[in-house]
C-alpha cells in the first residue's frame, strides 16, 4: 500500500476540518442573504436605497451559522454508518445463503491484500449492478454490492470490484465521501418533505405560503451549495482507487470487464438519492456531466468517464478495446455454487443388509427400511454389512448416516399439501424449505427477490411452455380470482393461518399461495421456475402485443 | 570558532538524519513482521482445516491411503518448518498434495455429494486465496524493506545498525505464478 496509517489519519482530519468550515461558510452565506432579503424587502421603510446589513448583524449571522453547523454536523455524523446503510437500503448478509457466503469469502480475501483491515460486507437487495464503500470515525468499514452484481459477474470480476472499494477505504478517501454524503443527504430529505408540505398546505393563508416559499427557496439554495461539496470529492478518487485495486488483485482486465458490464446494462439507481452518488463505484444516476472532460466537469462531477477508466485499465493490461469486447463476448459465468452431484449408479445399487451389535451379540440382518423403523439405535453403535468382515461405527457408513440425521433435524413446518416435514434446501443458493414428495417450496418474502435475480438454473422446455400458457391466460385467471378469492392451504410456518391464492404480482402473473400473516410464499412444483422464467423474459412473453 | 560551529551543525544534522533513517527502518521492519503474521494466521487456518478434511474423507477412500498419508505428512512438515525459506517450500508441497487429494475426491461420487466435503473444500480454496493475497502483501513489504537496505544513503545506516535483508515468501511451482483465480 502506498499509504501508511499515519498518513491516512492526517488526511482524514484534514478532510473533516475542510468539511466543517465549508459547512459554516454555507450557513453564514445563507443567513447573510436572508438578512439582506429581509432588510431590503420586508422591513424597508425608506426609499430605493439598498441596505447592506451592518457588521453587528453579520456577526449575529456568523454565530447563528456556527451553531447550526455544529447541530447539523452532530446530527449527521452520529451513527454515520447506520444512517447511510439505511439510506441506500443495504442489509447484512444472510449467513445461510450460499451466494452471501461466497461474497463474504471474497471480501475477506481482499481485506487481507490490503494488509488485514477489518471490512464488513453488506448487500443491497436490488437487481441493479453497483457497489459501494463506507467508512466512519471509529474505522468501521463496509463494502457492499447489489444482488444483481453478485448474480451477474464472475468471481474475479467481483474480486476486482471489491478491491476497488477496499482501495477507497485503505486510501482514506472513502471516509471523506462518507462524511460529505451524510452531510448533504439531510437537504435531500428535507426538500422532499417541504415539497409535500407545500402541496398539502396549498389552501392556507397567503402569508403562510409566503413563508413556506421563502424557506423552500433557502433550502434550494443550500442544496445547491451542498452540491458544491462535491468540489471536495475529486474525480481522481475513482481513478486512484482503480489503480490501487489493480495493485491489490493484479488483474486489470477483470476490473475493466466489470466496469464495462456495470455501465452497459444495469446502470440502475438502487434507491440512492442524488447526494449519495459519490459512495458508489459507478454513478447510480446516469449523468451527462460524468462523461465529459472539462473544468466544470472536473469540479462538479464525482466520477470520471467510464471510457477513460476502462482505457486506463486496458493500458495496464497491455490490451485494447477490441480484445475487451472479445473477452466480454466469450464471457461465461461459472456458478459459484458447487452443486452436489448424485450418480445414478449409486441409487440403483443392490441394497445392503446390516447387522448391528446390541448387548454384546450381533442382531440382524436388517434392510435399511427395517432399520428406519427401529427405535433406540445410536450413531456410535457397531455395524457391519452382511457377508463382510469389516466392522465400523454407524456414522462410518455414509448410507446409515441418514438414519440419524433425520431425527436431529429441527422441525421446520409441514408441507401444506403432503402434511409431512419440510426439509431445508438451497434454491440457487438461497435457503428455502422444500417438500421432497410434492416438490413445492416455501420461501420467506424477503428472499424471493434474491431468487429472481439469480440465474443459475436453466429452464426446461416444459417450464418455457408453461410460462407461455400462464402469460396468455392471465386475464382469465385474474377475472376468476377477483370473483371468488380462494384460501385453500395453511401456511407451513404460521401453522394456523390460511394462505390466499393470488398472482405473485400482476406483472408476473404466476399464481402462488401467500400467507396472510407472514407473507411467506408457497410455490407448488414448477411455479417458482415459471416465475423465474417470466421474470427473465418478460419482454418477449408479456409485452408481445403492446409492441404493435 | 566559525569552523567549530559549522562542524557542530554538520554533526547534529548527520545525527538527526541517522535517527530518522533508523526509525523508518524500524517502521518498515514492523510492517514486514505484521505482514508475516497475516500469512501465518492463514497458514495455521489451513493446518487446522486439513485434519477435518482427512477425517471426513477417510471413511470413503479405502484405496487411496497413500494420498491421505502424503497430505498428513506434508502438513506436519509445514508445521515443523522454522525459517521462511523452509516454510515456503513445505507449504508449496502441502498445496500440491492437497491438489492431488481434490483430484482424487472428484473420482468418488459419494464424496462429491457430501455437504461436509464440499464445505471444507470451499473453505480450503478460500484459505488458499487468502494465503496468496497475504503472500503478495508480505512480498511487497519485504521489497520496500530490502530496497531501503540496499540503496544509498540508507545503506550506511543499515550497515551500522546491522539490518539484514529478508527473504521473500516464494513460490517455485510455475503454474502458481499466475494471479489467484481459484474458483469456488
Amino acid at each position: 500500500m502506498p499509504f501508511t496509517f499515519v498518513e491516512i489519519e492526517k488526511r482524514k482530519s484534514r478532510a473533516i476540518l475542510f468539511a466543517f468550515f465549508f459547512l459554516i461558510l454555507i450557513y453564514f452565506l445563507t443567513a447573510y442573504l436572508l438578512l439582506f432579503a429581509v432588510e431590503n424587502w420586508f422591513l424597508r421603510k425608506e426609499a430605493v436605497k439598498v441596505l447592506i446589513p451592518s457588521l453587528e448583524h453579520a456577526l449575529y449571522a456568523l454565530t447563528g451559522a456556527v451553531v447550526v453547523a455544529i447541530v447539523h454536523w452532530l446530527n449527521s455524523t452520529d451513527n454515520l454508518i447506520l444512517k447511510m446503510t439505511g439510506a441506500i437500503n443495504a442489509v447484512s448478509l444472510d449467513p445461510w445463503d450460499l451466494y452471501h457466503q461466497y461474497f463474504q469469502n471474497i471480501v475477506d480475501e481482499v481485506a487481507i491484500a490490503t494488509g488485514g483491515k477489518k471490512i464488513k460486507p453488506m448487500v443491497i437487495p436490488s437487481s441493479g449492478m453497483n457497489a459501494f464503500a463506507l467508512d466512519d470515525f471509529e474505522g468501521h468499514s463496509i463494502i457492499g454490492v447489489t444482488e444483481g452484481l453478485l448474480a451477474r459477474l464472475n468471481r474475479s470480476q467481483i474480486e476486482a470490484v471489491v478491491a476497488h472499494e477496499a482501495a477507497h477505504i485503505a486510501s482514506g478517501d472513502c471516509f471523506t465521501t462518507t462524511v460529505l454524503s451524510s452531510l448533504s443527504e439531510i437537504y435531500g430529505v428535507s426538500i422532499e418533505k417541504l415539497k409535500e408540505a407545500l402541496i398539502r398546505g396549498n389552501r392556507g393563508s397567503n402569508r403562510g405560503i409566503g413563508l413556506a416559499v421563502l424557506i423552500y427557496m433557502i433550502l434550494v439554495f443550500t442544496n445547491f451549495l451542498s452540491k458544491m461539496m462535491r468540489f471536495f470529492i475529486s474525480r481522481e478518487f475513482e481513478t486512484r482507487a482503480d489503480a490501487i485495486a489493480v495493485k491489490l488483485v493484479r488483474n486489470p482486465l477483470s476490473l475493466a470487464e466489470a466496469l464495462k458490464l456495470i455501465s452497459r446494462k444495469w446502470h440502475s439507481q438502487s434507491g440512492a438519492s442524488d447526494s449519495l452518488q459519490s459512495i458508489f463505484i459507478i454513478n447510480p444516476q446516469p449523468n451527462q456531466l460524468d462523461e465529459k472532460e472539462s473544468l466544470l466537469a472536473d469540479l462538479f462531477s464525482t466520477h470520471p468517464p467510464i471510457k477513460k477508466r476502462v482505457g486506463m485499465l486496458l493500458a495496464l493490461a497491455h490490451l485494447d478495446e477490441k480484445s475487451l469486447e472479445e473477452s466480454l463476448k466469450n464471457f461465461i459465468r461459472v456458478s459459484p455454487i458447487a452443486k452436489p452431484v448424485f450418480s445414478m449408479e449409486d441409487s440403483f445399487r443392490p441394497e445392503n443388509r446390516w447387522l448391528f451389535m446390541q448387548d454384546g451379540v450381533w442382531k440382524g440382518p436388517f434392510s435399511f427400511d427395517e432399520l428406519v423403523k427401529m427405535n433406540g439405535l445410536i450413531p456410535t453403535q457397531w455395524f457391519k454389512i452382511e457377508g463382510k468382515e469389516e466392522v465400523g461405527m454407524a456414522y462410518d457408513y455414509p448410507q446409515l448416516k441418514e438414519l440419524f440425521e433425520k431425527d436431529q433435524q429441527d422441525f421446520k413446518g409441514n408441507c401444506p399439501n403432503c402434511k409431512v416435514g419440510l426439509d431445508e434446501f438451497n434454491y440457487e443458493g438461497v435457503p428455502v424449505l422444500n417438500c421432497s414428495y410434492c416438490g413445492g417450496y416455501f420461501v420467506d418474502h424477503y428472499k424471493i427477490n434474491r431468487i429472481l435475480v439469480r440465474q443459475d438454473n436453466e429452464p426446461s422446455e416444459e417450464i418455457k411452455h408453461l410460462a407461455k400458457i400462464v402469460a396468455d391466460e392471465k386475464d382469465k385467471i385474474m377475472r376468476r380470482n377477483y370473483k371468488n378469492p380462494q384460501f385453500i392451504l395453511y401456511c407451513p410456518v404460521c401453522k394456523k393461518c390460511k394462505m390466499s391464492r393470488q398472482f405473485f404480482v400482476y406483472s408476473y402473473p404466476v399464481e402462488i399461495d401467500r400467507c396472510t400473516a407472514c407473507s411467506g410464499v408457497w410455490f407448488d412444483k414448477t411455479e417458482l421456475e415459471v416465475l423465474q422464467y417470466i421474470h427473465d423474459n418478460k419482454e418477449t412473453l408479456l409485452y408481445r402485443d403492446s409492441a404493435f | 570558532m566559525v569552523f567549530i560551529l559549522v562542524l557542530l551543525f554538520i554533526v547534529i544534522a548527520a545525527a538527526i538524519w541517522f535517527f530518522a533513517t533508523y526509525n523508518s527502518f524500524i517502521g518498515l521492519k514492523l510492517r514486514v513482521e505484521n505482514a508475516w503474521s497475516q500469512i501465518d494466521v492463514q497458514l495455521k487456518r489451513r493446518h487446522d482445516l486439513i485434519p477435518n478434511l482427512v477425517e471426513t474423507v477417510k471413511g470413503y477412500m479405502s484405496y487411496e491411503k497413500d494420498t491421505l498419508e502424503r497430505v498428513i505428512k506434508a502438513r506436519s512438515q509445514a508445521i515443523d518448518a522454522s525459517n521462511i525459506k523452509d516454510k515456503a517450500q513445505a507449504e508449496n508441497f502441502l498445496t500440491q498434495t492437497l491438489r492431488s487429494l481434490f483430484s482424487v475426491v472428484e473420482k468418488y461420487p459419494d464424496l462429491k455429494a457430501n455437504q461436509n466435503v464440499l464445505q471444507l473444500q470451499g473453505e480450503l480454496t478460500s484459505t488458499e486465496n487468502k494465503i496468496s493475497f497475504a503472500r503478495q502483501y508480505f512480498n511487497d513489504e519485504v521489497q520496500n524493506y530490502n530496497t531501503m537496505i540496499q540503496t544509498v544513503p540508507s545503506i550506511f545506516v543499515a550497515g551500522i545498525a546491522n539490518f539484514q535483508k529478508k527473504d521473500f515468501f516464494e513460490i517455485e511451482d510455475a503454474s502458481q505464478k499466475e494471479p489467484p483465480q481459484v474458483k469456488l
